[in-house]
């Protein structure tokens, strides 16, 4: 296990948990590991992560594919359990939640997902997709469900009048329209949001953003943005954690992550983008190589939490 | 093998034979990829671009067909081409990359069968020195210890890997011209960069690249020329920096103004509204009109070709260059290509107003 930084407050500890007393977290990662056994061997998918997500703040989750972003997603929202370490989310363990408590939960987080048309029900309607968590937590009767879920449709953009549609004819932007107001409907604290404009194209996701914004803003809503999109996480998130093979190797306030990055791997990533308006950075001559072990994570100034590395 | 040879197409008309219609899916596209010259194919899906390429290669699914126009690849008009002949091309002339390694190859063969097969099908050199080149060009690309890796089968490969083996494959041959069909959507920015610098050494060879991309950062990148397709018809052509610093159609503007970028946190974020039209239901006039905020009467009336476009240097947009704080000198070379370059625009409002 990686170094412990004693927070200030003394209510916990762990790199990346920063000084947050324990109430200003909406969810709270300690030390979490997660291992996927398989028969070609253990896969050590997250190790040893802490970090803290605030309320009415915008994290972003940012890595490549396989650094555990989705995974991450899975723990936070207590689809899995960690091999190791706690997840809390607004103080209470989840290990410790009972089954139907735990369903109770799930109504204060939900989530939007990459593929709109692949997670929604496509004999329902938009209108009963968005009425159906109303309905499995039995909020009100069939006919006030309707109302409510023709009340969100509109509030996401989504013309009533094709309430009654199935999914399959509506286009990706307004299935992902969809998508939201389902996830909205049992007026949720957390939106869990894992890649949730990269399959639209550019002028849709444009549009999605600024809706996401928009309902952000009006609900008071806690977000987990994870996207492989850097210019998306740069314009949305309010703090940026930077994965790499399971760990976070980087957690600041997004201003200064994006114009001041301290841990290589994070430099690498934004060498890497292709700006549209002006020149790429230049490559690193040498590419960063991920080391194995269990570096520190230190505050390298407030808030700004970088990993230790040799190179 | 004819390695110098550029691809013109010119009037090209794709349509679909539907039940009870026909749909014109592209629409009079004409571009020309000039040896060792990348040329992007920016536009959204739908737009006709997958569309015009298949065309090109004769791989429409059976309800399309080519209505008009033609696709010379040096002096030889490939729509003409029985498809004894057309074999002969692909592969061979044409290479061809997709966004999904993992589709595009095939699952059930190792590396070294689907690397060798050009070479030994189109009767390039025999077994022997076909897989002494395919295992070159697995190193080419950048894969570790091709010797052992072309025995692989690809779902043994990450998929970076899957998609530079890919990349090796198409280009075993010394194809003439690579087709490239979004081929970095799917996979990281850090192997992004790896890959187009890749196909940047294609191109150095003299391989003309027409890149299918909706990403502008790529295209700026790794293109030299633009054709930005709305409804199955071009709507913008330039040399691409022109057209990323003065983007003259309101569609190429709005695509921009969509776009998000890393370090432009200031930009205002100003999404085209609606959604890109259904082909069956084709706007009048200008198909982007019903979306533009700068639409009159006349642009729901008239059909809009394509026209010359001088625009005005000093008249920065803004949030572009102006803004961006490129250096001075690279500001400099973009009026330069300006001056060069021919743009054409298919705006009415746009040739008349700069």
């Amino acid at each position: 296990m990686a170094d412990v930084t004693v927070r200030p407050d003394g209510a916990g500890s762990g790199p990346g948990t920063d000084t947050e007393p324990v109430d200003g977290r909406l969810i709270g990662v300690d030390h979490v590991d997660k291992v996927f056994s398989t028969r070609a061997g253990d896969v050590h998918a997250v190790r040893d992560v802490s970090l803290s997500v605030r309320r009415g703040e915008t994290l972003g989750l940012v890595g490549e594919s396989g650094s555990g972003k989705s995974t991450m997603a899975r723990l936070m929202m207590g689809l899995m359990a960690p091999t190791d370490g706690t997840v809390t989310f607004d103080g209470v363990d989840l290990s410790t939640v009972r089954h139907g408590d735990m369903r109770r939960l799930r109504a204060q987080m939900q989530m939007v997902f990459q593929n709109p048309y692949g997670s929604l029900l496509p004999h329902y309607s938009v209108s009963a997709n968005v009425a159906e968590p109303l309905r499995l937590h039995k909020r009100g009767d069939k006919r006030s469900r309707r109302q409510r879920a023709i009340e969100l449709l509109t509030m996401v953009g989504v013309n009533p009048r094709f309430a009654d549609h199935y999914p399959r004819q509506f286009s990706g932007g307004q299935q992902q329209r969809v998508a939201i107001a389902r996830a909205l409907a049992l007026e949720p604290k957390l939106l869990m949001c894992d890649e949730p404009t990269s399959s639209l194209d550019v002028s849709i996701q444009a549009q999605v953003l600024a809706l996401l914004d928009e309902l952000r803003a009006g609900l008071g809503l806690t977000l987990v943005f994870i996207s492989h999109n850097l210019a998306v996480v740069e314009r949305f998130a309010d703090r940026v954690a930077v994965m790499c093979l399971g760990q976070v190797v980087e957690i600041a306030p997004t201003e200064i992550l994006f114009d001041s990055p301290r841990h290589p791997y994070t430099q690498q990533l934004l060498a890497a983008v292709l700006p549209v308006s002006k020149d790429p950075l230049p490559a690193p001559a040498t590419p960063w190589q991920p080391e194995a072990g269990d570096l520190p994570l230190r505050e390298v100034a407030p808030g700004h939490y970088v990993r230790d590395c040799t190179t | 093998m004819s390695s110098a040879s550029s691809l013109e197409v010119e009037d090209l008309r794709t349509e679909f034979v539907l039940r009870d219609r026909v749909l014109r899916v592209v629409d009079d596209v004409s571009f020309t990829v000039e040896p060792g010259q990348a040329l992007a194919i920016v536009g959204e899906s739908g737009s006709g671009k997958s569309v015009a390429m298949r065309s090109v290669m004769r791989l429409l699914p059976k309800t399309g067909r080519v209505a008009g126009g033609q696709a010379r690849l040096g002096g030889t008009d490939l729509l003409g081409l029985s498809e004894r002949q057309m074999r002969k091309v692909r592969g061979r002339d044409i290479g061809m990359v997709f966004q999904n390694a993992m589709e595009a190859l095939n699952p059930t063969l190792t590396l070294e069968r689907q690397l060798t097969e050009h070479l030994l099908w189109h009767g390039i050199c025999d077994r022997a020195e076909a897989k002494r080149r395919a295992v070159e060009t697995l190193g080419d690309v950048g894969i570790p210890e091709p010797e052992k890796r072309i025995r692989t089968y690809p779902f043994q490969l990450s998929g970076g890997m899957r998609q530079r083996a890919m990349i090796a494959m198409a280009m075993v041959t010394q194809p003439s011209v690579l087709i490239a069909d979004e081929p970095t959507t799917a996979v990281d920015v850090t192997v992004q960069r790896q890959l187009l610098d890749l196909l940047a050494r294609l191109k150095a060879r003299g391989t003309g690249v027409i890149m299918i991309t909706h990403d502008l950062g790529v295209a700026r990148y790794f293109c030299d020329d633009a054709i930005v397709m709305y409804a199955g018809r071009v709507v913008e052509h330039s040399p691409i920096r022109p057209l990323l610093a003065h983007p003259a159609h309101p569609y190429t503007s709005g695509l921009f103004s969509s776009t998000l970028e890393v370090g432009a946190r200031q930009r205002a974020l100003r999404p085209i509204p609606g959604s890109p039209p259904d082909l069956a239901h084709r706007p009048p006039g200008c198909a982007f009109h019903p979306r533009c905020d700068r639409a009159e009467e006349r642009c729901g009336q008239e059909d809009q070709p394509l026209l010359p476009w001088s625009g005005n240097g000093s008249d920065l947009v803004p949030g572009t260059v102006a803004e961006t704080g490129r250096p001075t000198d690279e500001r400099t070379d973009d009026r330069a290509d300006e001056r060069t370059g021919r743009r054409e625009v298919a705006c009415w409002k746009a040739v008349q107003h700069g």
